[in-house]
């Protein structure tokens, strides 16, 4: 091995490396067969692209060529982390643009055809990362390292592996998504007017850490019913005090096995109001016929067509709104910033999960209803992951 | 401390803004640049070095702008920033700004161009590390497809480094910003009292760690995970969590070593207090007093002017007139990643000409050795250069806590 490791390293960090090994080779046997389907000689994760780093190695930083032939993945890592997976990476310090260079040469890529993970946003991962996530300046050792190799993007080679769940990751999924419900019981318990905002977010993130969740900010807001756009907190809110007509809001993120899932559940410190009661009662329609809609085979063109027009009928509107489960940023992503013109043609597998939280909403736009969590794509369907019943919680 | 409820903090001032944004300007005015340019960085939790350095990754744009991701153009002529935003809303500091338009990289170029830098010489910050900020970062922290179109869309500008320039303005601290710094030292204090209060032999390491995070986030702060350290003494290098521990239970004797981060204003504060389940064995008393020393005779060593390579030598030869050694370890306080960087495994030799300044804050953590080697000892918080020497932004006694 030409490289050096490094003679003194930082404390390794443990973090949870659960999966097991027959995961590891579902894993990396997927994504050799994508780079070859797609003509790459190998795939590279480079600095910068933590999640797939991640996803492919359990390290928690990491970056990874992965030789299309079948031969053993060239893994490097730093502050002398290993695990199962990888029990014997090239360990680096601070520096990966020589070790990065190295272990492609090593892997005899000088002139090959190499897919980069991460270069640009993905239809399945990264998908909020227009440009990517790869780092600059060592990415661009690595290039000027290897002249004659030819990178180019490979996102959707591992993205398409992300996509699809395993059973192993799908009851991770499940157990995210259980600490995420006893998040939002802990709101639903504490949630009184008078209460400090922050107290009240500190007592619901130390309720999911202490189920082991892995940290991911928790979104909330806070205020009255009326306000039309409420402020989004990711931290304790300062000055703030729920009151006698406070809509809380939420986005409940928890993390296990790696699995990133959400659970919407708004509460209402008072009395439902009469003018919402609608707008929940078509949010709760177009949630469920979301769900059978969600079948194996069914392209995202007519899904969006589908959720976008169900409220015409009732002279309300309807939106759909959703976004993958998984590592982190997986799709597909679809909001009100997010049409979803470039995943028209991508298909809904079984074995798909996303959180489904399709808006309600007046024809005015004034009332909007968001309600959902986290879902599991099934031959007869979407299928609910979580135990909820529809609807907005009225805490009087 | 008030609660946060009851806090009168609603942000930083407008006047702050424009301090910072006018010492952007000098600097860069100072190194011959038509304009400082922060590039889209990746984010922190795809670029993970270390918490610090994902916490640096974007902190360059949170410092002018106080949003949580964009890319801004500062002319150095005066002019306002550029700011290139792909979030929903600007706020008080930023009303206004350009969105982003199909890719990043497309949209920064524009504005540069716009600005009137399409043979300008641009100084680009985050491109490598540097020595106030992004001191871990060896490759930097921009994003490369981005970047690339920059470069290729304007192919007569020179681009360099100066991750320095911008770095500088970050190094000395506002009044505004201290007082949030000694708000987030205060809470970080709060959460080690917490620690101390329920630390004990057979406690769940995991609910240690989330009560902790609680009490800190009760306060007010943002969440930034504690670096929690625990296991018996004499079997090796203590493991590190960032999260809760998973299956694990405090014993006797065992040790707890912690990073207690808090956040208020995003500036990140830290204090650490090593703990012991059991009585401080006999031999480890020299050393506690030497980290003791070593820290308290480096708050008055620590002035304006003082170069750091005078004071690493003091701190690293403190401990051989008694038989020991002792080793500096400290970095910058503000938005992540700060600098300059002195670890054990960054000894920080590039920092030597690095001058201390008044309002410079830092996270002073001196380790202290006993002769063998079999026990060493960090204790350390946050500390603000003034005239008189280094002044703890929160007081407490340095040592190491005792549960018995």
């Amino acid at each position: 091995m030409p490289w050096k490791p490094p003679q003194r390293a930082g404390a390794t960090v443990l973090i949870w490396a659960g999966y097991s090994l027959a995961e590891r080779e579902r894993r990396w046997t997927a994504a050799r067969v994508n780079a070859a389907k797609a003509g790459f000689d190998c795939i590279f994760v480079p600095l910068g692209n933590g999640v797939d780093g991640r996803y492919l190695t359990q390290l928690r930083c990491s970056s990874m060529v992965l030789p299309t032939d079948g031969r053993e993945p060239i893994v490097i890592a730093d502050r002398s982390s290993r695990n199962d997976w990888v029990p014997e990476p090239w360990q680096t310090s601070r520096e990966w643009a020589e070790p990065m260079s190295e272990a492609l040469l090593d892997a005899g890529m000088e002139r090959a055809r190499i897919g980069v993970v991460g270069l640009k946003g993905g239809k399945a991962t990264h998908v909020s990362a227009t440009d990517g996530v790869v780092n600059h300046t060592a990415f661009s050792e690595v290039m000027r390292r290897l002249p004659n190799a030819a990178f180019e993007d490979a996102t959707d080679v591992v993205g398409s592996v992300r996509y699809i769940k395993s059973e192993e990751e799908i009851s991770f999924i499940k157990q995210a998504v259980a600490i995420a419900e006893a998040g939002i019981d802990e709101m639903v318990k504490l949630a009184r007017p008078g209460l400090d905002g922050a107290l009240f977010y500190a007592a619901v993130t130390e309720r999911m850490l202490e189920l082991r969740t892995e940290y991911y900010p928790l979104a909330v807001s806070v205020d009255s019913i009326t306000v039309r756009k409420p402020t989004r907190y990711m931290n304790p809110p300062i000055g703030k005090r729920l009151e006698s007509d406070t809509l809380i809001t939420n986005e409940v993120n928890a993390i296990s096995g790696a699995q990133l899932i959400q659970e919407c559940q708004p509460i209402v410190l008072g009395r439902i109001p009469d003018q919402w009661k609608p707008v929940i009662e078509l949010q709760k329609e177009v949630f469920e016929a979301g769900l059978e809609f969600m079948k194996p085979g069914t392209l995202f063109g007519d899904f969006i067509d589908f959720a976008n027009r169900f409220g015409e009928k009732r002279g309300m509107k309807t939106s759909v709104f959703m976004h993958g489960c998984g590592y982190g940023d997986d799709g597909p992503s679809l909001g009100p910033g997010s049409k979803g013109e470039r995943i028209r043609d991508l298909r809904m597998e079984k074995g798909n999960a996303w959180v489904w939280k399709p808006i309600a909403m007046t024809a005015d736009e004034r009332i909007q209803f968001v309600w959902g969590g986290s879902v599991l794509v099934t031959d007869r369907g979407g299928e609910v992951l979580f135990k909820r019943s529809h609807g907005m919680i009225s805490i009087t | 401390m008030e609660s946060p409820a009851d806090s009168v903090w609603r942000g930083y001032s407008l006047a702050e803004r424009d301090w910072r944004w006018q010492a952007v300007r000098a600097s860069a005015a100072k190194a011959g640049l038509d304009c400082i340019f922060v590039p889209l960085c990746v984010d922190g939790r795809n670029l993970h070095l270390s918490l610090e350095q994902a916490r640096g990754t974007r902190s360059d744009c949170r410092f002018l702008t106080e949003m949580n991701n964009a890319a801004v153009i500062v002319p150095t002529d005066g002019r306002k920033p550029f700011v290139i935003s792909d979030q929903e809303t600007g706020n008080e500091w930023v009303t206004d700004f350009r969105p982003v338009e199909g890719s990043w990289g497309r949209t920064m170029a524009q504005a540069l161009l716009d600005c009137g830098m399409e043979r300008a010489r641009i100084g680009v910050s985050g491109l490598r590390r540097g020595r106030f900020t992004h001191g871990r970062a060896i490759a930097g922290v921009i994003n490369h497809s981005s970047y690339a179109e920059v470069l290729r869309r304007l192919p007569n500008a020179n681009f360099e480094d100066a991750t320095d320039v911008l770095g500088y303005a970050r190094y000395i601290k506002s009044e505004e910003q201290i007082v949030c710094l000694r708000r987030g030292a205060a809470i970080a204090a709060a959460g080690i009292e917490k620690m101390i209060e329920l630390a004990r032999p057979g406690v769940d390491e995991g609910v240690l760690y989330t009560r902790v995070m609680r009490r800190m986030l009760e306060l007010g702060s943002g969440y930034y995970p504690m670096a929690l350290y625990t296991g018996p003494h004499g079997e090796g290098r203590l493991p590190r969590f960032e999260d809760p521990p998973i299956n694990r239970r405090l014993q006797p004797m065992y040790r707890i070593a912690n990073e207690v981060d808090a956040l208020w204003g995003g500036l990140i504060a830290q204090e650490q207090q090593p703990i012991l389940l059991g009585p401080i064995p006999d031999p480890w008393k020299p050393v506690i007093e030497l980290q003791r020393d070593v820290y308290l005779a480096g708050l008055e060593f620590m002035k304006p002017g003082r170069l750091f390579s005078e004071f690493m030598d003091f701190v690293n030869d403190f401990g051989a007139k008694r038989g020991m050694k002792t080793l500096i370890l400290m970095h910058g306080r503000g938005y992540g990643d700060d600098g300059p960087l002195f670890t054990p495994q960054d000894r920080g030799e590039r920092n030597r000409d690095v001058q201390m300044e008044r309002g410079n804050v830092f996270i002073c953590k001196p380790i202290a050795y006993s002769a063998d080697g079999s026990f060493e000892m960090s204790w350390g918080g946050c500390v603000l250069v003034t005239e008189k020497g280094g002044e703890p932004l929160v007081r407490r006694n340095p040592g190491m806590v005792s549960i018995t």
